[in-house]
């Protein structure tokens, strides 16, 4: 189930657009889309009230300053490196510090179970058996929040900066952006810087992408998927890798069962990816990234974070030990018009 | 330019040189060939050539001189002003809080063992009568003592330097924002025409237009004639000399028509790439006959090693294809001592690739062993004796010790977390991203990190 005001602002471009989708950039049956927008999907009411009674939980600094309130008279190995081994090599152990889970009842997000469970949010077009338990874990954390959250700024600036991060979609066998049942969805990831308005800011549709074969080729995915009313919707991709650097970690996000809901127009998509994150590519994508520092900055507890998302894992069972592995999630995303160059190899 | 004419050491032999810029064969068989300016210089120095940085000052012993550039830090600055000694000879026992979020004033670890800067940095003493010659200065020291500066920076050695050429305290790679206040060899100008770089890097040393932009030469151009016209130029731009310009050394002109005139180095003309994404870039040279354009190649790393493709660009591999480490730390003291050398304290390394547990470091980022029979190749890459339960250095055949294979005098590892080959889920591992206390991926190819080889 998508975000509602996106959908309807995307219904609103259509009316303004003469009713029916703009298909002008359909070509052949086929359309293409580069991601500029990425990040978990967090459900906020304006004050946190609803969904954080109880307010937001402390980072790094705050933990530190209960846990060492006369660190001058202890050793690096005792205070500071005892944090950061706790930060790399985490476990399940309850830690001294009570996490403050999302208390709400709502969530944007997807059915991704095809069931309603007593652990699933509500979507807040009154939809049930929504399932995001990244939001459970993250959403009482104010870096993960909009508008100035840490991880929110950055983590979704560099999707938009860095081309490592490139990532886009082309639709395939295309009759009709506003409807038809029989649709191929490729995942490529592309080489090209985005095409700008003169701000440098604004990302516009009509770019071109190369795609990225010299180093993207394992990242390419492909599944089928139906446009509804101009609503797009894949099936599940087994396993889909997106390449998330945020500061010169070459890191990735590891989703399972990964499928798209996007609201379409000739010009750009939005919506939702929504799948199962691997708990531990996760956890370790932020780390590597952002130092104890910029988690700091956001109130993240590295520590605390990952027995939260070990706590509230809720797929993929691990073989041997049952845990589960993998934890839903949905993220708002939003891509623009591309047209993709094929160029050959080179040496 | 000039050519150079100074005194010049090859690994201890000294040479009397009337001008470098062909292949110098040095005492280990390796190949140096990067020319550089002669400045007037102190009878106490000379220039020795070194695999990784260039050519380097060096003391009469041939132990290499280094700067200690001020670096901007998270919480205030360290290393020194220009002019101004901050290395003493004392033994610092607190933190200085300039890495957030931890505080200062925490006790530094193995206090009973720990040495002061000036242990590890000795300070490059002037003689009574030594004056100063040209951009040669003497400063005072706090403790009265008179110091070489080169450029106003104050010149010292370091003890883990053991060979003349040797780089192993310090290096003139770039680093970024959150590494430590690195020491930096200090070395005579490069004898470059204007307008042109040249960039320590993993690979070598590049050459690149003085805007870091790579340049590269084709293999169908000689110094005289050039096959690259139309289609061959669709995205590649000669680098052009001015009128004035003039050959000289290693340095020509090719006129590729009348009144333009290219750049020639070392017999082959050279062009930037114009679909380059960044910096110090190899995206170039993917094209067939294209190739990036050195003064001097980085050593050969050990012949079982491989290279290997990620979605990130190509890193160094073991014999197996799991992508090899190098561990960097730098503490948070004032004088920012480095933690990375198997004679420097461990406990930080053990924290970080074991939670304290030698044998946890073992399964987690396990050395690179070398093999019975390997021996060092050359400055850069040779075979350590470890003690693994200390992480320190050992005495060969010790009981327990380990053979590994080392970069710049320090062991490298594999991640446990790397299954096949082209994984780097390690890169990144530990404080400020692997820059601080933690490990980074031996990168040889970066078309998407902005220029961190």
């Amino acid at each position: 189930m998508g975000r509602a005001p996106l959908f309807i602002a995307s219904l609103l471009t259509v009316a303004c657009a003469g009713v029916q989708a703009d298909d002008g950039r359909l070509r052949d049956g086929t359309i293409a889309y580069v991601m500029t927008d990425l990040f978990w999907s967090v459900y906020q009411t304006a004050d946190g009230s609803q969904e954080c009674p109880r307010g937001f939980n402390d980072g790094p600094r705050e933990q530190f300053e209960q846990l060492f309130p006369a660190h001058e008279f202890l050793s690096v190995e005792d205070t500071q490196l005892r944090q950061e081994i706790e930060t790399w090599h985490p476990t399940t152990e309850p830690d001294e510090f009570e996490f403050l889970e999302v208390e709400g009842e709502l969530s944007w997000g997807l059915d991704l179970d095809g069931e309603v469970g007593p652990n699933d949010f509500t979507h807040p077009d009154g939809s049930p058996g929504i399932d995001n338990e990244v939001y459970r874990a993250v959403g009482c954390i104010i870096g993960f929040r909009g508008p100035d959250g840490v991880e929110f700024i950055f983590q979704n600036k560099a999707i938009l900066d860095r081309v490592y991060n490139r990532m886009m979609i082309e639709l395939t066998g295309v009759d009709d952006l506003e409807n038809d049942d029989a649709v191929t969805l490729t995942w490529y990831r592309g080489m090209d810087r985005l095409l700008t308005d003169a701000t440098g800011l604004r990302v516009m549709p009509g770019g071109t992408q190369r795609v990225d074969r010299r180093w993207g080729e394992s990242l390419i995915r492909q599944t089928r998927g139906k446009i509804v009313d101009s609503v797009f919707t894949s099936e599940p991709i087994d396993e889909l890798v997106i390449p998330w650097m945020n500061l010169n970690v070459p890191s990735i996000q590891l989703f399972r069962d990964a499928r798209l809901q996007l609201d379409l127009t000739g010009d750009g998509a939005t919506g939702l990816l929504a799948g199962y994150a691997d708990v531990d590519t996760w956890y370790y994508q932020l780390i590597r990234n952002d130092s104890t520092h910029h988690l700091s900055n956001g109130q993240i507890s590295g520590i605390s974070l990952y027995k939260a998302l070990r706590r509230l894992a809720d797929a993929h069972p691990d073989p041997e030990t049952g845990e589960n592995t993998a934890i839903s999630t949905a993220l708002d995303i939003k891509m623009t018009q591309v047209y993709i160059a094929r160029q050959a190899r080179n040496k | 330019m000039q050519r150079h004419t100074a005194k010049l050491k090859l690994a201890g032999a000294a040479l009397a040189f009337a001008g470098i810029g062909s292949t110098v064969l040095a005492a280990d068989g390796e190949f140096f060939t990067e020319a550089f300016r002669d400045i007037p210089t102190p009878p106490e120095f000379h220039v020795e050539l070194t695999d990784l940085d260039g050519p380097v000052f060096a003391d009469s012993a041939g132990k290499t001189l280094y700067k200690w550039p001020l670096h901007k830090l998270r919480n205030g600055y360290s290393g020194e002003p220009p002019g101004t000694p901050r290395c003493h000879d004392e033994v610092l026992t607190v933190t200085a809080g300039l890495m957030s979020p931890y505080p200062p004033g925490i006790k530094l670890p193995e206090l009973d063992r720990r040495l002061s800067c000036v242990d590890l940095w000795p300070p490059v003493a002037a003689s009574d009568d030594a004056e100063p010659v040209g951009k040669w200065t003497i400063v005072e020291r706090d403790d009265g003592i008179r110091q070489w500066a080169f450029d106003e920076q104050p010149l010292y050695t370091s003890v883990r330097d053991e060979r003349p050429g040797d780089v192993i305290g310090g290096t003139t790679r770039r680093y970024g924002g959150d590494s430590p206040a690195y020491r930096v060899p200090v070395g005579p100008p490069a004898l470059l025409p204007p307008g042109f770089a040249v960039r320590s890097t993993s690979v070598g040393r590049m050459l690149t237009t003085d805007r870091n932009e790579a340049v590269y030469a084709y293999g169908g151009d000689t110094a005289t004639t050039t096959n690259c016209h139309d289609a061959c130029l669709e995205n590649r731009s000669p680098v052009l000399a001015p009128a004035l310009a003039r050959a000289q050394g290693e340095w020509s002109l090719l006129e590729r028509s009348p009144g333009i005139r290219q750049w020639v180095f070392r017999g082959r003309p050279l062009y930037t790439h114009d679909l380059d994404t960044g910096s110090w870039s190899q995206q170039g040279s993917d094209a067939a006959g294209w190739d990036n354009v050195f003064t001097q190649k980085a050593p050969a790393y050990p012949p079982e090693f491989t290279v290997q493709t990620t979605i990130a660009g190509e890193v160094l591999a073991d014999s197996s294809g799991r992508t090899i480490y190098v561990y960097r730390c730098g503490e948070d003291s004032a004088d920012q001592l480095a933690c990375d050398h198997p004679q420097d304290t461990q406990v930080y390394r053990l924290a970080m690739c074991g939670g304290g547990s030698p044998e946890r470091c073992g399964e987690h980022w396990p050395y690179v062993l070398a093999g019975a029979d390997a021996k060092s190749i050359n400055r850069s890459w040779r075979v350590l004796s470890i003690d693994p339960d200390t992480g320190r250095s050992a005495v060969e055949g010790e009981q327990g010790t380990l053979r590994v294979w080392s970069y710049r005098g320090r062991p490298v590892y594999l991640f446990g977390g790397d299954k096949q080959p082209g994984d780097v889920y390690g890169d990144g591992t530990g404080e400020w991203r692997g820059q601080r206390n933690g490990l980074k991926a031996f990168w040889l190819r970066d078309d998407f990190m902005d220029g961190i080889l």
